[in-house]
């Protein structure tokens, strides 16, 4: 490992943190839980002045619920995520998807504003973040602004976050009634990045789709909403949606050592169509 | 005496016993120190500049910004080692460059043939310093052609890697009369099948620490299976032999792929350079990057059958990757070449063997060494001809095996029991029923296939291992041997050995082992010799330690040697019960030695020629045979491999704990093969660098492997023994192509299998279908 | 807020409390094994991928090569040599894995120990063979094919780590 000394800073809060990367004109990181940063260190492709910690500040951390919505810490772990009893019960998609992210070691020390901030195409987080219209909430040393997940996440490692801001909270709806939820993911290995993944809510009533929610992630540059496969499905029974969603359509998928974009598209559908029956068969019985 | 050995379990006290490793309980604590786990103060540190570039010249050279950076001790280039060049032999060959040593630079100096090929030594006072150094190394280059492949690497006109061609070796069999023997064939298949470059992937990074010693001789200890390198650290430096020195310490994992030098010559540069300890630890992407690989293969394969299922005749391609530098190619793809024909009597063999320069990784050593990919082609080759006759696979490929006093198409003739039949039904009896599909989408399959790979290096290179026992006075004892332990187990099964035939309490010796200047030589830890030659070696200095001890009691008692035996009690005989440490201070009053020196020597043989008619090349094989069941998603293409059966005669097995764990991590060796791993290369670039792009299983990609030990009971290794390091990691790439076949009625040729080449396969088998159904045949595919 | 190349970080290294001022940029890993001497705990990949260098901090695993050895100040830390008895002599895990023969080269060893210790420390149930799997699948070994190692976690469980 070949790592060129850098300057640590810990900050005392996310404001402080924000000056730093202001003044440091692109040549300071921050670092959460650091389970993508530091990789990259060692790989020796980061050249960096300063690594910002905000490990140390307070807060930011938990589940609110507050009128039917959930507002989550950005300094919130995986591991949190994973367990939070307010997201198990009320938006039980995020836990699901969370357990998927790496091995039990990335998602002790790894956070959830990290992972929305890295923008990994393939990842977990950004891509149930956009499936449930999540809101982000981000700081700077002086000011604060909201930007929805489909709006913030723009291309492989490309975010809406200006050089000085902070992402330092998600607000999502907590899952309402008569909503399932469903989540699958294909990767080469167990804990490798996705393939391709897909993440479904659908509001179910006599058994039928009333209105549904689909978004795949790890195919695309960045984690998309299919609008043309969730209004197919309205009206459809769990046996009946196979029939009724066609190809996946409109992306523009990658090829690398895991897959190729065509292997990518085809299996987009197959999860798209695992995640909705899923999620229509926890709407019936929710 | 024969070499062939053989031992009746009812005799045996210690060997064949189960016993936890003496090595483990060091590893498990963590206290053993591996390569990079030794430190000394003061201790300099060093780190490669590698090329970026897969093929160019290199126009300039400049170390001066990274010697300016605090910290930096020394930036050396090519010019600054003393003998800049690293030779191999390229045996039996016609071939313009093979008939010549082929050779590498340590430091290229003006030319760069792959992706990662070393260019510069830095050497600092901290990593820190190195860190910034290494990237102020200035290296500029003028692009040349890049040759990706073998194929293009041969085509008329290509780019020459080297001087004299791209063609570095070539071998041919010829045997019987393979024409007449396809025009008379009930059955003719072809196919042709791809093997990928595959890394070892060690969990160890190469890294070692060298220092010059008080004698002023220069120490490296390293991660490496062969501490023999020091002849070729010496030659490097310039020095003579007895100056260096090598010591391997426990070595995590080397599969082969610390069997050419990977740290050496630039740990020793930097010390001779400096006079102070060097330590040096490759990067996983160096690693990745830079160390041999394992060849990919394309063979294709014409066999020819009569009706009742007898092989006739195989007309055999073999090209092979050799990369950038010849390094083991040469021997690799002979070992493919004696192999290709697998566990099976043919009497007509055509084969063309060649392996071609390409601006690839170069290829060498990998655990199977050639013989394994080949097993993708013969076993896939036996199964199409069972279908086609509807034979039973494990029927046909018992009908054709091999047997003691057959001869190989090289001309070899096989000298020990061959149970192939016996691992066939083991696996078949442990297997039962055919699992069932956990779903609609889901298709099950079951296969088995059959293997043999040779145990001990080729018999033209008059191998030996040496190993030296001694008692010490209070009854305990000392076996030192130059036998590098790279995981297997390697120094424990000496003790065991020892421990069996000096009837000493295994916990009461100890092994001294991998040191090139203080243990005897015992030659590499490669080609599953060890055990055959380290532990004849170690069987031999025992025999000679405890016969020399008894004749002093004989002499000293008055009764017949043949009447007395050592036992844990001390040495009796009828009329006589004497404690060890009484006969020990017997032999020092009789002047009879307490320690003795066993040299084994290998069985010998004619060097090879291009054209292979020479009769005896390896000393001898080892068989098996694996069987697995597959379920295949239809609509992702993922398989799961449900259950995994593995079965071997390992004549004798000295510890069946470390048999069974050769045989399981070899099948799941094997299998990441099949199913996952590839080293990416595109134009030249490795696209695989890290251990998240390159994929070797983890624990939910395999299941227990079930091992079968069978013991025919003989075998050229001390008590019987065969070697099983490298056999079980062939049959993987026989039986998972198989099951997935039987599950989707299509065999995958090329590997890995990816859920996408799955696909492909499952529409292929649609595609067939489909023409079926309309001819009304429906047959079972 | 505090900012320096060199920082000094106070670890407990199982059960030694250690105190060292170093570079900031050194990750955990490092620190324990090039500061502190601590040496079990071994570099494989870098990246976080292979596990051989997979420590407990604060009783929760972590890869230590991407793991600031200042962000963990304060912290815990339990390598495998901190599983043997005060005697030196293996653990009740560790003797499991002796007895499993689930070392070959042991090089992972360590990395998978602390994966286990982990994994039986949090488990509320017997877990059955697939999960023992299934909790090991960030470590990697090269050598035993595995099997071993599931028999020994699979032994030790209710047994204390």
């Amino acid at each position: 490992m070949f790592v060129k000394p850098f300057r640590y800073v810990r900050a005392e809060s996310l404001a402080q943190a924000c000056e730093v990367l202001r003044t440091a004109d692109g040549t300071a990181k921050v670092i959460a839980g650091g389970q993508s940063l530091l990789p990259m260190a060692n790989l020796g492709l980061l050249d960096l002045e300063a690594v910002v910690d905000i490990g140390s500040v307070e807060g930011h951390r938990g589940v609110d619920e507050n009128d039917g919505f959930l507002t989550i810490g950005a300094l919130t772990r995986h591991r949190d995520l994973e367990r939070d009893p307010t997201l198990i019960a009320q938006q039980p998609l995020i836990p699901a998807a969370t357990s998927w992210i790496g091995s039990a070691r990335i998602r002790t020390r790894g956070t959830l504003g990290g992972s929305l901030a890295h923008s990994d195409p393939a990842a977990e987080l950004p891509l149930v973040m956009t499936a449930l219209g999540a809101e982000y909430e981000l700081t700077t040393a002086s000011s604060t602004r909201v930007v929805r997940a489909d709006e913030f996440h723009v291309s492989y490692f490309t975010n809406a976050l200006a050089e000085d801001e902070l992402i330092a909270a998600v607000r999502v709806p907590a899952l309402g009634p008569g909503w399932g939820w469903g989540f699958a993911e294909i990767s080469r290995r167990r804990g490798d990045f996705a393939i391709a993944a897909a993440a479904a809510l659908a509001r179910v009533a006599d058994g039928h789709v009333v209105e549904a929610r689909l978004a795949l992630g790890g195919v695309h540059e960045r984690p998309m909403r299919l609008a043309d496969i969730e209004s197919a499905t309205t009206g459809a029974s769990a046996s009946e949606l196979d029939a009724r969603i066609g190809p996946v359509e409109g992306l523009q998928a990658v090829s690398d050592t895991s897959a190729t974009a065509e292997h990518r598209t085809h299996v987009a559908r197959v999860l798209a169509l695992r995640a909705l029956t899923d999620a229509v068969r926890r709407g019936e019985a929710a | 005496m024969s070499e062939v050995r053989t031992s009746k379990l009812d005799e045996l006290r210690v060997v064949h016993q189960p016993l936890p490793r003496h090595d483990q309980a060091e590893k498990i604590a963590g206290t053993t120190k591996f390569a990079g786990d030794l430190a000394f103060a003061g201790m300099l540190h060093a780190c490669v500049v590698r090329s970026q570039v897969p093929s160019a010249t290199i126009t300039r050279r400049d170390g001066d910004d990274a010697r300016r950076v605090p910290g930096v001790v020394a930036v050396l280039f090519g010019e600054d080692v003393p003998n800049n060049e690293i030779r191999v032999d390229v045996p039996g060959q016609t071939v313009v460059v093979g008939a010549f040593r082929a050779s590498m630079q340590v430091l290229a100096t003006d030319r760069v043939r792959f992706h990662g090929e070393p260019v510069a030594l830095v050497i600092a006072e901290t990593e820190d310093a190195l860190a910034v150094a290494r990237e102020l190394v200035t290296i500029e280059f003028d692009d040349l052609p890049v040759v990706s492949d073998p194929e293009q690497a041969l085509a008329a006109g290509a780019f020459q890697v080297h001087d004299g061609g791209n063609l570095l070796a070539e071998w041919r069999i010829d045997r019987g009369d393979v024409d007449p023997a396809f025009d008379r064939a009930d059955v003719v298949v072809e196919d042709e099948y791809r093997t990928q470059f595959v890394d070892h992937a060690y969990l160890e990074p190469e890294a070692g620490v060298g220092w010059l010693d008080d004698d002023g001789v220069l120490t490296l200890r390293v991660a490496t299976q062969v501490v023999e390198h020091y002849r070729d650290v010496a030659k490097i430096l310039g020095v003579p032999d007895s100056k260096v020195r090598v010591i391997a310490p426990y070595v995590g994992g080397g599969f082969g792929g610390k069997e050419d030098m990977t740290v050496e010559p630039y740990v020793a540069l930097a010390v001779w350079h400096t006079r102070r300890p060097v330590r040096m630890q490759w990067t996983r992407n160096e690693s990745l990057l830079a160390r041999a690989k394992r060849h990919r293969n394309v063979m294709r394969y014409r066999t020819a059958a009569s009706a009742d299922g007898t092989l006739l005749a195989h007309d055999i391609d073999i090209l092979s990757d050799a990369g950038a530098y010849a390094y083991l190619s040469a021997l690799v793809l002979l070992y493919s070449t004696v192999h290709a024909c697998g566990p099976y009597r043919v009497g007509n063999v055509r084969i063309r063997a060649r392996t071609a320069y390409t601006n690839n990784p170069p290829t060498s050593a990998f655990r199977g060494f050639g013989g394994m990919q080949m097993v993708l082609g013969y076993e896939s080759q036996i199964d199409e001809v069972a279908r086609r006759l509807e034979i039973d696979p494990g029927e046909i490929r018992k009908r054709n095996a091999l047997a003691r006093g057959d001869r190989l198409p090289v001309g070899q003739e096989l000298i020990t029991e061959v149970q192939l039949a016996q691992t066939i039904d083991a696996v078949r009896e442990r297997a039962g029923g055919k699992p069932t599909p956990a779903g609609p989408r889901k298709r099950t399959g079951r296969a088995i296939a059959s293997n043999m790979q040779s145990y001990g290096r080729l018999v033209w290179l008059n191998d030996s291992a040496a190993a030296w026992i001694g008692f010490q006075m209070d009854g305990s004892a000392t076996v030192r041997c130059g036998v590098p332990d790279i995981g297997g187990g390697q120094a424990s099964s000496l003790a065991q050995i020892a421990s069996e035939i000096l009837a000493v309490d295994i916990d009461r010796i100890s092994v001294h082992f991998g040191d090139s200047a203080l243990t005897p030589l015992a030659g590499t830890t490669t080609a599953t010799r060890q055990l055959l030659m380290s532990g004849n070696a170690t069987y031999e200095a025992a025999t000679m330690l405890r016969d020399g001890m008894l004749g002093a009691v004989g002499d000293e008692t008055g009764q017949a040697f043949d009447s007395l035996r050592m036992t844990p009690q001390g040495v009796l005989g009828p009329d006589v019960t004497m404690p060890l440490v009484d006969v020990l201070q017997l032999c020092r009053r009789r002047s009879v030695p307490i320690e003795a020196l066993g040299t084994h020597f290998g069985p010998k043989g004619r060097e090879v020629t291009r054209d292979l008619e020479g009769g005896r090349i390896f000393p001898d094989f080892t068989f098996g045979t694996h069987l697995a069941d597959v379920e295949v998603d239809i609509d992702t293409g993922e398989v799961e491999i449900l259950r995994y059966i593995a079965a071997h005669d390992v004549g004798r097995a000295i510890n069946p704990l470390s048999v069974a764990g050769q045989i399981s991590g070899a099948a799941v060796q094997g299998i990441g093969q099949v199913l996952l791993e590839e080293v990416v290369m595109q134009d030249g670039v490795n696209l695989t660098p890290g251990l998240f792009q390159y994929l070797i299983p983890t624990a939910t990609d395999v299941p227990d492997i079930e091992t079968l030990i069978l013991e025919s009971g003989e075998g050229l290794g001390p008590f019987g023994a065969r070697g099983i390091g490298e056999p079980p990691i062939g049959p993987p790439l026989g039986a998972i192509p198989a099951a997935i076949a039987d599950a989707i009625g299509v065999r995958p040729t090329t590997l890995p299998i990816t859920p996408e080449r799955v696909l492909s396969c499952i529409a292929a088998a649609t595609a067939a279908a489909g023409v079926r159904g309309a001819s009304q045949e429906g047959a079972k595919s | 807020m505090s900012s320096a190349h060199e920082v000094e970080t106070s670890l407990k290294v199982n059960g030694v409390a250690v105190k060292e001022t170093a570079g900031a940029h050194l990750s955990l890993l490092r620190w324990l094994r090039d500061i502190a001497g601590v040496t079990d705990p071994k570099y494989g990949c870098g990246e976080g991928v292979c596990g051989t260098c997979t420590v407990l901090v604060d009783g929760e695993p972590v890869s230590a090569c991407i793991v600031l050895a200042a962000q963990v100040d304060g912290a815990a830390v339990t390598t495998a040599a901190g599983l043997c008895e005060p005697d030196g002599s293996l653990g009740p895990l560790q003797r499991a894995f002796h007895e499993c023969h689930a070392a070959q080269c042991g090089f992972c060893t360590p990395g998978m120990l602390m994966c286990a210790a982990s994994m039986l420390g949090e488990a509320d149930h017997t877990l059955e063979r697939h999960e023992i799997r299934e909790g090991l699948h960030g470590n990697l070994c090269r050598c035993t094919g595995y099997g071993p190692i599931v028999d020994a976690i699979d032994a030790a469980q209710g047994s204390a780590p």
